[in-house]
């Protein structure tokens, strides 16, 4: 601690506005600094205990049934078989629960703990195992009998308005299928909308993003028979919601459930209510006598974990002609989901959000939260005012324009002051966002890059507000309490019921501690979670962390003090006593805090205690129908900005910088008040930017990181965090919330700015390549003529999708039955590890399967497209590891050479090392082998996430790409019965090379082009007895200048489109032996022949190959409904390419 | 199915173990092994989180089949020494919140730093931000992550 202390500083990139106001904490000694985290030790080095890495004697593993069907009648559920089976010690269904059991939300109990005569959405729980080990739990899984009489359910919020829609739910409104009407007027609505002379509009959807936390939701729960008591370890961010829930659901008083500290692995929203992992393991616990542990797999973690509510958003602003907001109007149709499990209070705060930014004279909104047979939505940082913020800053940018305003200028025109009351009633005592306006325009350099900035690039700003903790859910919310225990060895303990999901809490508190008991902060630990020990805080959620625990530490920290100093004048009479670095000195005496609490009567065995409570009477509950009152004791400020470029040629966005300032009061931490703003930020640019669950047919279609474009480390900026410091009265040392806010502005903020660059403005998220190149499109009133009446060749296939939506796909679905969505992979025999081909090569067949370097073996198993038990590794046969230049001067490699290996330029052809180092990551290409890249499966998220589609289970299903979400991975030349794509980039570039691949098998080899390999999507000529050998590229094509373009959703991500370019190139700035070889357009790498053939021997320019081209695809594409766009980025690729190919010539 | 037993070295000791042929090294590492660590968040390759050094060489332990691994393994655990400077720089720097990721982090970290970053800092960060992009981070916005990491790869620079 002493190394860093040296080091605090201000914040790195922090301007410090107000410097006045500061007093409170210049003197602090860690308040106000960047310390570390107090257990850094233990996060850093893996010792910190989350709660799968918890191990007690007799431990059970858990496995869920989870529903197959969006909406089904459970006809008969019978566990017997399952129950009986060796290992298994509990299974729970429904009938393990009184009847009618139901969880409770404010307002709203509709969610059973596990499903009650009928499934509401795909994945939701229905029976739990506990066994000895997951192999038998998921046996027996699958030995529970269940029949269900699925319905047709309305799967989307339009679906669900129509009104011969099944009615999901006997609900109190009159509109079918509508949980809750919303219906709020502030201020003069009618006069307001009277006064705005000038209007905005526009329609904005926000799509489903999930927290995708790193720890998934766990829990370990232990049932004491003796004591009648429930022991839980969970990840969670409010133990007390979850005791009482946990003992409400099952009986239990709520003194006898008990929640432990333990690590919690990040939440940001999803582990702040419960959810149902934690009353069945604490129900499997009570009936097998045994402790259990619930790990949700990632693919549960993105099916189950309750992701944000969808928003669609009808809007309009009004102003005045000097540029007053007036009014602002909305109709906003929020997707519940299948149950109410926090909607009603998401669009409640969802609307708030509205009211308490800048001052119109009238807010009008109206809502319906309506239910669907999806995964509910839930809690998620920002909590609604995420979804609004993105329309209102989009048409306060629109508004400004139409006004002839700067953004920012007229943002700052209608920012409010201290001490403002906002329509709604929320009493904002500091209000910094001015500040923050300007401080944003000077960090991104507003005015210089607004006058000489080059085209395609474009700035964008957004604002934001948000609470310091809402007074709801509950009357005690505005009530937290903490205690401190002193000990006679000098040590303190803060004991707080909270808990820490990484935001840091712990070390803020515990700076409050050391800096109110003049303490090192080495002295102090903090207790959390412990449901037992810690006094009431109902937990992080609502950005309440900072003032609510922040206040209760403080005030219980006071008070410590205080009984210090009466000890200290009790034993040594009136005098001047200080705290001093652990003492307490009075005239020239000291004595160490320890022996000073020794000296206490009201010491028992080493310790004083000292507890106190906080309630902030400044809040008040909002009245429920007219959401009106100060929920809040104080309100953060943000202004985001950022400088964008936008490819129009591929539709990819680009940040270049990107700036969040902030006002969130006094910094407590200014590292950890940084991490808070830039992980926000990150967030929200994710949402923006890729993120959003595609469901088909109510089913996950992206379960899995690998489908779901959340940013990774390359997709980022490195986000400028600043902070505008002041003292807001109502918090802690001046301090306000700042968790959530940061999410709220970058949707608004990159469409601003993409809107700047390219004048199409996006008001749908995620805002990915495809739209932009669409809008694109129609604005330019570009469309392209396929002149299918004229292709013979497609008819078939084009009659085959017309029939699609007309009854063929939900004929061919119903020819399925379904099964659960879960796969148990059959057990491997063995690995084989022959030393040499000629030992490898007699084991190969049917059951005996090759393996590389076996980066995809896992995942396949576990999806079901594995079944085979024996593995023939080759990854030790040296002879497929060389790279050799033969005697006529061709490249051999043998397939075994590792994608890391081929990243090296010099060892191959750079061509080849451009594309290894676009492939996934480096851990994954230290693995992967070239063979391997070429022989993978195909990756069709329908395919790989458990669709029974065509490839899967044969020719009489149907293929979900075809009315599903087919935008980026699905082909647009060439489609068949199945959509997908051959996936490996190292086949698009090694057909541009003209490359042979070498097969052998035990009785002999042949020799087949890179060309003719494919047979299908990731489908090959390989015989189930041979393997690639090595691939051979041949002297003369070496020579031949080669390039690799790719559009991909993010860093390491397969190719949306790719295309690999090679040509010889004479003095004279001549092409030819070119080739154009194109990926993820089609089934298999596809050739641009005719534009090959139409450019050979001719001075190539981008524009003279894009016109040539889009010819070609126009004669040869067949797009699906949505993936022309595809062929627009392949084009802008190509010019991209050949523009880099004339420059390395 | 059949048991195999297998040698696997772990942080320079050696563990005979009896595995499965199914099971991932990470399987064995947390459960057989109780090298908790090291952490699973995809159990499919696709977040790193779970990144040893599998003899010098940065691999994911989930997907790894421990039947497979023939050279000597390094963890978080065994790689925490080496690693000093780089903790504290991750605590100083705001490069973990949840810590999570944090070991897969590190232990990447460590081989990236061993096999050296370029001289400058804007160069640098490029590299690190393309290498890093297979540990997925959703706490940070990895700003923390990259500068502590530059941070050591000059601080080394500099006493070396």
């Amino acid at each position: 601690m002493s190394e860093s202390s040296r080091r605090f500083s201000t914040l790195r990139n922090s301007v410090r506005v107000a410097p006045e106001d500061l007093q409170q904490t210049m003197t602090k000694r860690y308040i106000g600094k960047p310390v570390p985290q107090i257990d850094w030790r233990e996060r850093t080095s893996g010792i910190s205990q989350y709660t799968a890495d918890l191990f007690f004697p007799d431990l059970l593993i858990v496995k869920i049934l989870r529903s197959p069907y969006p909406y089904a009648l459970i006809a008969s559920l019978d566990t017997m078989r399952a129950e009986a089976m060796p290992g298994v010690h509990a299974v729970i269904t429904m009938a393990d629960f009184p009847p009618g059991t139901r969880y409770l939300h404010e307002g709203a109990c509709d969610r059973p703990p596990l499903a009650d005569g009928v499934v509401r959405y795909v994945g939701q729980e229905i029976a739990a195992v506990a066994a000895d080990t997951p192999q038998i739990a998921a046996a027996a899984i699958d030995a529970i009998d269940i029949n269900y009489r699925p319905r047709r359910a309305p799967l989307k919020i339009a679906e669900s308005l129509r009104r011969h829609s099944l009615k999901l739910h006997a609900r109190k409104e009159a509109r079918p299928n509508v949980s809750r009407v919303f219906r709020r007027r502030w201020g003069r609505p009618d006069e307001a909308k009277a006064a705005g002379q000038v209007a905005v509009s526009g329609y904005f959807e926000f799509g489903r993003q999930t927290h995708a936390s790193m720890e998934p939701n766990s829990v370990v729960a232990l049932w004491n028979s003796d004591e009648g008591r429930l022991h839980l370890w969970v990840s969670t961010q409010a133990p007390i919601l979850i005791r009482d829930e946990v003992a409400r659901l099952l009986g239990l008083e709520t003194d006898n459930v008990i929640c432990h500290e333990v690590a919690v692995g990040g939440g940001f929203g999803s582990k702040s209510r419960i959810s149902e992992h934690e009353v069945i393991a604490g129900a499997l616990a009570i009936k097998s006598g045994r402790p259990v542990r619930l790990v949700y797999d990632r693919s549960e973690e993105f099916e189950a974990s309750k992701s944000r509510h969808p928003f669609h958003v009808q809007m309009a602003l009004r102003a005045d002609l000097e540029g007053q907001v007036r009014h602002i109007e909305g109709q906003i149709n929020v997707e519940n989901g299948a149950y109410d499990h926090s909607g009603v209070s998401v669009v409640g705060a969802g609307l708030k959000g509205l009211g308490l930014i800048y001052q119109p004279d009238g807010i009008a909104l109206d809502a319906l939260l309506v239910d669907t047979a999806i995964l509910p939505g839930g809690q998620f940082r920002g909590y609604g005012t995420t979804q609004v913020s993105f329309p209102l800053e989009c048409l306060m940018d629109d508004l400004a324009r139409k006004l002839d305003h700067d953004p920012i200028d007229f943002r700052i025109r209608n920012a409010q002051k201290d001490g403002f009351t906002s329509l709604l009633g929320a009493e904002q005592k500091t209000v910094r966002l001015k500040e923050c306006l300007e401080a944003a325009r000077k960090a991104i350099k507003w005015d210089v890059l607004q006058s000489e900035r080059p085209a395609e690039h474009g700035l964008g700003v957004a604002a934001g507000v948000h609470l310091s903790g809402s007074y709801a859910e509950r009357d005690d919310a505005n009530r937290c309490d903490a205690a401190i225990d002193l000990y006679t060895n000098g040590r303190v303990r803060v004991r707080f019921g909270g808990a820490d999901t990484g935001t840091g809490q712990k070390t803020m508190l515990a700076q409050i501690a050391a800096d109110e008991l003049s303490l090192p902060i080495d002295a102090v630990d903090v207790l959390t979670m412990d449901t037992e020990k810690t006094p009431f805080d109902l937990g992080a959620w609502s950005s309440r962390g900072t003032h609510y625990s922040g206040q209760a530490v403080r005030i219980a920290a006071t008070a410590a003090r205080e009984k210090l100093l009466a000890i200290a004048t009790s034993r040594f009479g009136d005098a001047e006593f200080t705290l001093d670095d652990g003492n307490v000195r009075w005239r020239d005496q000291v004595i160490r805090i320890g022996e000073l609490v020794q000296l206490s009567n009201e010491t028992i065995d080493g310790q004083l205690t000292v507890e106190t409570s906080f309630v902030d009477h400044n809040v008040v509950r909002p009245d429920p129908q007219t959401g009106l009152g100060n929920m809040s004791a104080s309100y953060n400020f943000a202004a985001h900005a950022a400088y964008v470029r936008v490819d129009t040629r591929t539709g990819e966005v680009r940040i270049l910088d990107y700036v969040a300032v902030h006002d969130a009061g006094t910094v407590l931490n200014s590292m950890s008040i940084e991490g808070q703003i830039v992980g926000g930020a990150a967030m929200g640019i994710g949402a923006a930017l890729g993120e959003q669950m595609v469901f088909e047919q109510g089913k996950l279609a992206n379960s899995g990181y690998i489908y779901y474009a959340l940013p990774r480390a390359a997709d980022l900026p490195s986000i400028r965090p600043f902070v505008v410091e002041n003292s807001d009265p109502r918090g802690p040392y001046g301090a306000k919330g700042v968790g959530e806010l940061g999410i709220n502005p970058p949707p608004a903020v990159l469409s601003n700015a993409i809107y700047d660059a390219i004048g199409v403005r996006i008001n749908t998220l995620p805002i990915t390549p495809d739209k932009i190149l669409v809008a694109l499109a129609e604005r330019d009133n570009r469309k392209r003529n396929f002149r299918l009446h004229l292709r013979p060749g497609r008819w078939w296939i084009a009659l085959v999708r017309w029939a699609y939506p007309r009854g063929l796909f939900a004929v061919l679905r119903a020819m399925r039955r379904h099964r659960s969505s879960r796969v148990f992979p059959p057990p491997l025999e063995s690995i084989a590890a022959p030393p040499t081909l000629r030992d490898a090569l007699p084991l190969l067949g049917k059951t005996a399967r090759p393996i590389g370097g076996g980066t995809d073996i896992v995942p396949r198993r576990s999806q079901g497209l594995e079944s085979a038990t024996v593995l023939i590794s080759l990854a030790d046969i040296q002879e497929l590891k060389a790279v050799t230049v033969t005697a006529d001067g061709a490249l051999e490699i043998g397939s075994a050479v590792t994608l890391s290996q081929l990243c090296d330029p010099h060892l191959t052809h750079p061509l080849l090392a451009a594309v290894a180092s676009t492939i996934a990551s480096p851990q994954i290409r230290n693995m992967a082998t070239l063979g391997g890249n070429l022989v993978q499966t195909k990756r069709c998220w329908f395919f790989r996430s458990g669709f029974e589609c065509f490839k899967r289970v044969g020719a009489k299903a149907p293929c979900y790409a075809i009315l599903g979400d087919h935008r980026f991975y699905h082909a647009a030349i060439d489609g068949h019965r199945c959509q997908a794509v051959t996936p490996s980039d190292m086949a698009t570039a090694l057909v541009a090379l003209d490359a042979e691949l070498v097969l052998r098998s035990a009785i002999g080899q042949r020799i087949v082009a890179a060309s003719r390999f494919y047979t299908g999507p990731g489908e090959t000529v390989l015989r189930d007895d041979e393997i690639v050998e090595t691939v051979r590229i041949a002297g003369a094509t070496l020579r031949r200048h080669a390039v690799f373009e790719k559009l991909r959703l993010w860093e390491g991500d397969f190719a949306v489109v790719s295309v690999a370019l090679a040509a010889e190139i004479d003095g004279e700035g001549r092409w030819s032996n070119l080739t154009i070889v194109c990926g993820g357009i089609a089934p298999i790498p596809w050739r641009a022949v005719a534009t090959e053939g139409a450019l050979n021997g001719k001075l190539v320019t981008a524009e003279t190959l894009r016109r040539t081209f889009d010819e070609e695809l126009n004669a040869q594409a067949h797009p699906l409904a949505r993936n022309a766009w595809k062929l627009d980025a392949l084009a802008g690729l190509c010019e991209r390419a050949v523009e880099k190919l004339t420059r390395s010539a | 199915m059949r048991t195999l037993d297998h040698t696997l070295v772990v942080n320079h000791t050696p563990h005979t173990i009896k595995i499965d042929p199914g099971w991932s090294l990470l399987h064995v590492l947390r459960n057989q092994l109780r090298l908790t660590g090291t952490k699973e968040a995809c159990g499919s390759g696709e977040c790193g989180a779970c990144t040893v050094l599998v003899g010098d060489v940065p691999q994911l332990s989930c997907i790894t089949l421990c039947a497979r691994v023939r050279v000597p393994v390094s963890t978080i655990e065994g790689l925490s020494e080496e690693s000093a400077d780089l903790r504290r720089a991750f605590a100083e720097r705001g490069g973990f919140q949840c810590g999570y990721c944090t070991s897969g982090q590190i232990v990447h970290a460590v081989a990236i730093l061993r096999a050296g970053l370029p001289a400058s800092r804007s160069a640098a960060e490029s590299v690190l931000r393309r290498l890093l992009s297979g540990n997925i981070c959703r706490c940070t916005g990895y700003v923390g992550i990259i500068e502590a990491i530059l941070d050591v790869a000059e601080q080394r620079t500099r006493s070396a």
